[in-house]
């Protein structure tokens, strides 16, 4: 268990029922298991407390979003998912502390979106408000009428969080020869110089809203710099190990979003350029086992209505400048997501499939849910999670993890 | 689409200012209905329950500011319970011309704003018994107008005028709207299917004067096919008090009231 987490929430709650000034309590508590489709077993049994503290001014606000995810007996994961101060001038407002930006039009792809890192250690099956994680940053935003200028520093850089070893979510990598890890230069020391910085302008009109970014940031995952250890003693080399030393890098990034409305019909697009990407290759000329190449990712999308089914779809493309055929990648990565949704009995019956679309591997992930609210703060969802297709493809790796599940939230 | 204009009007249709005339035809006295003066901003919570059959009641409550800058209506709405929508807002800028509303939803668990189409008018807003068509402008002309009679309810001396949609494929074969020919503020109104079978009843239960403009303050819409209804009830109500254009922005969406 996380002592300190425990004991920071009893005094926030403390605070609260001690401090005159009314503060803000909501949240919910949720259960949660899934069982595998092939073994019967839980792949997961997990309870949830998210608690929101919150308090606005006209000046200053704070919040607090503590959450404590509790798995199989007594495993206890805490996370402050938030935890800043507001600051509200005539003309801009300051924001400083652990926080959570959202930027861009895309809907579950992340492209200009990459101001907080994204926690992976459940692959991508978290609702989306719960898989990104916060980032420890100063913003301000700058308002011109419908405009807004946003200026970010994060001081401290958090990767990406991936899943363990032991976890159903980890893929080993095939490596040729076994492999030795170096994580001494998996750190990134806190320091002006190490200091993620993000610009962004918005504005929303009566045609389209529209944002236009960029960043000088640390790429979330490291590239792994590889040296080849050979035995020479027969004669000709013989491959016998790897020395991988994880490396996060700095990455330029620019891009845009937009969304407007055509006869009823929401158009969406969002593309991003990500200057000097390292991406692994085969070349055995290649120092380390790397290479830098540059990279345009962007998706289009629509959101429209049949009847009374609403449904969304996107595209999705990235593509590698200047590709070297021995590279890992492949120079194009497409990519599709469709979702389908149904609101019934006086919006008590949700009926929702989401599913995304390997273009290129024939695999594909299909979440077909269905939600009851027995009342407006107590509901009970039934869903699936399916992975099919070739287990090269991003989503097909994980056929062996399709799963049932059942929630059931309850929400104050 | 949905404004605290036609949560006070489209509902209940006021007509301010005009005098009972035998002579006015069906499209007059509507257009005078939608014309009434409303002051240049309003402020209000609303408090919507749904009741069902069994006797079983859900509550949404909400914040609502609304400004009138010229040719455009700009409204947001704070939705204050239940607990799973709360803090959720949604901003609507509706124009006199034929430009479709512009509409955004934010949504504070993934802390994004979405634009979303306002092309759903016949959808019901949050399970309630109102359509969004029902809370909002629709657009004097996109009905024909008929004064049917003139008719006595709750000791009301009242026009019956009836509206049939110029869309064939619109939720409503036809209105009926009863209006109080002293006040012009609509009493009652009937919504017909499209098999022409009466569907929902609005009733204007209560309306009172606020800084010179008539605001409904209660108002009850019955679904008489599925025994179902809602009422609104708008508290807090102040209308001129000088709410700043800045209120209806995507800053104040995601900062809340």
């Amino acid at each position: 268990m996380n002592t300190k987490g425990l004991i920071l929430i009893m005094l926030l709650i403390a605070s609260m029922f001690t401090n005159a000034q009314q503060t803000e309590l909501s949240g919910f508590v949720r259960t949660y298991e899934g069982i595998n489709y092939k073994t019967g077993e839980f792949s997961i049994i997990q309870q949830t407390l998210n608690l929101n503290f919150a308090k606005s001014g006209d000046k200053v606000a704070f919040k607090a979003n503590p959450m404590m995810f509790l798995y199989n007996a007594d495993s206890l994961n805490f996370r402050m998912r938030e935890l800043y101060l507001d600051m509200y001038f005539d003309n801009f407002d300051i924001r400083i502390g652990r926080q959570q930006v959202v930027w861009g039009k895309a809907d579950g792809v992340f492209i200009t979106d990459i101001v907080s890192p994204l926690n992976l250690t459940e692959f991508l099956l978290p609702d989306f408000d719960e898989i990104r994680m916060g980032v420890t940053a100063v913003k301000i935003n700058y308002y011109i009428g419908n405009s807004t200028i946003e200026a970010i520093a994060i001081p401290q850089f958090t990767p990406t969080e991936r899943p363990n070893d032991y976890s159903i979510w980890y893929i080993e990598p095939d490596f040729p020869a076994p492999p030795t890890f170096d994580w001494s230069k998996s750190e990134i020391t806190p320091s002006i110089e190490n200091t993620e910085v993000f610009l962004k302008y918005s504005a929303m009109t009566s045609k389209i809203d529209f944002e236009i970014m960029g960043g000088y940031t640390w790429d979330d995952n490291p590239a792994m710099h590889i040296q080849k250890e050979f035995d020479m003693s027969t004669g000709s080399p013989v491959l016998v190990g790897l020395n991988i030393t994880p490396q996060h890098h700095r990455l330029g990034i620019g891009g845009g979003s937009f969304s407007t409305e055509i006869k009823g019909i929401i158009l969406r697009g969002e593309a991003a350029y990500y200057n000097g990407k390292y991406f692994q290759t085969a070349d055995p000329l290649a120092t380390d086992a790397l290479i830098q190449k540059d990279y345009l990712h962007y998706v289009v999308g629509l959101d429209f209505s049949i009847g009374s089914v609403k449904l969304s779809t996107q595209f999705i493309q990235q593509y590698i400048f200047d590709y070297d055929t021995m590279m890992d990648k492949t120079e194009f990565k497409n990519t599709a997501t469709f979702l389908a949704r149904y609101d019934m009995l006086r919006e008590t019956l949700h009926l929702e499939i989401f599913s995304y679309i390997g273009l290129d591997d024939n695999d594909a992930l299909i979440r077909p849910k269905i939600t009851y609210d027995f009342d407006d703060s107590f509901s009970v969802l039934l869903g699936s999670n399916i992975f099919i297709g070739e287990r090269a493809g991003m989503f097909g790796q994980y056929q062996d993890n399709s799963m049932i599940y059942a929630k059931i939230k309850y929400s104050f | 689409m949905i404004n605290l204009k036609t949560i006070a009007a489209a509902i209940l249709i006021i007509v301010a200012g005009f005098s009972a005339n035998a002579q006015l035809t069906g499209t007059q006295i509507v257009e005078k209905a939608y014309n009434r003066a409303t002051g240049d901003d309003q402020t209000s919570t609303l408090t919507m329950t749904l009741t069902n059959k069994q006797g079983k009641q859900r509550i949404r409550e909400i914040m609502q500011f609304t400004k009138y800058l010229g040719e455009i209506e700009k409204s947001i709405m704070f939705f204050k319970s239940p607990a799973d929508v709360k803090n959720t807002s949604f901003m609507s800028w509706s124009y006199d011309s034929d430009k479709n509303d512009d509409q955004w939803i934010y949504l504070p668990a993934i802390k994004k704003t979405k634009r979303i189409s306002s092309d759903s008018k016949s959808d019901y807003f949050m399970g309630s018994d109102f359509t969004y068509d029902d809370l909002g402008d629709r657009k004097l002309n996109a009905d024909t107008h008929k004064l049917l009679r003139e008719e006595t309810i709750n000791e009301k001396a009242c026009y019956v005028v009836e509206s049939v949609s110029k869309d064939e494929e619109y939720m409503y074969t036809k209105t009926i709207t009863w209006i109080n020919k002293l006040n012009f503020i609509g009493v009652k109104k009937e919504f017909y299917d499209e098999d022409d079978d009466l569907l929902k009843v609005l009733t204007i239960k209560k309306y009172k004067e606020v800084s010179g403009f008539w605001v409904i303050t209660n108002s009850e819409m019955k679904n008489v096919q599925k025994d179902h209804k809602t009422s609104i009830v708008l508290s807090n109500v102040e209308v001129n008090t000088g709410v700043s254009a800045s209120k209806f922005t995507e800053r104040m969406m995601m900062r809340g009231m």
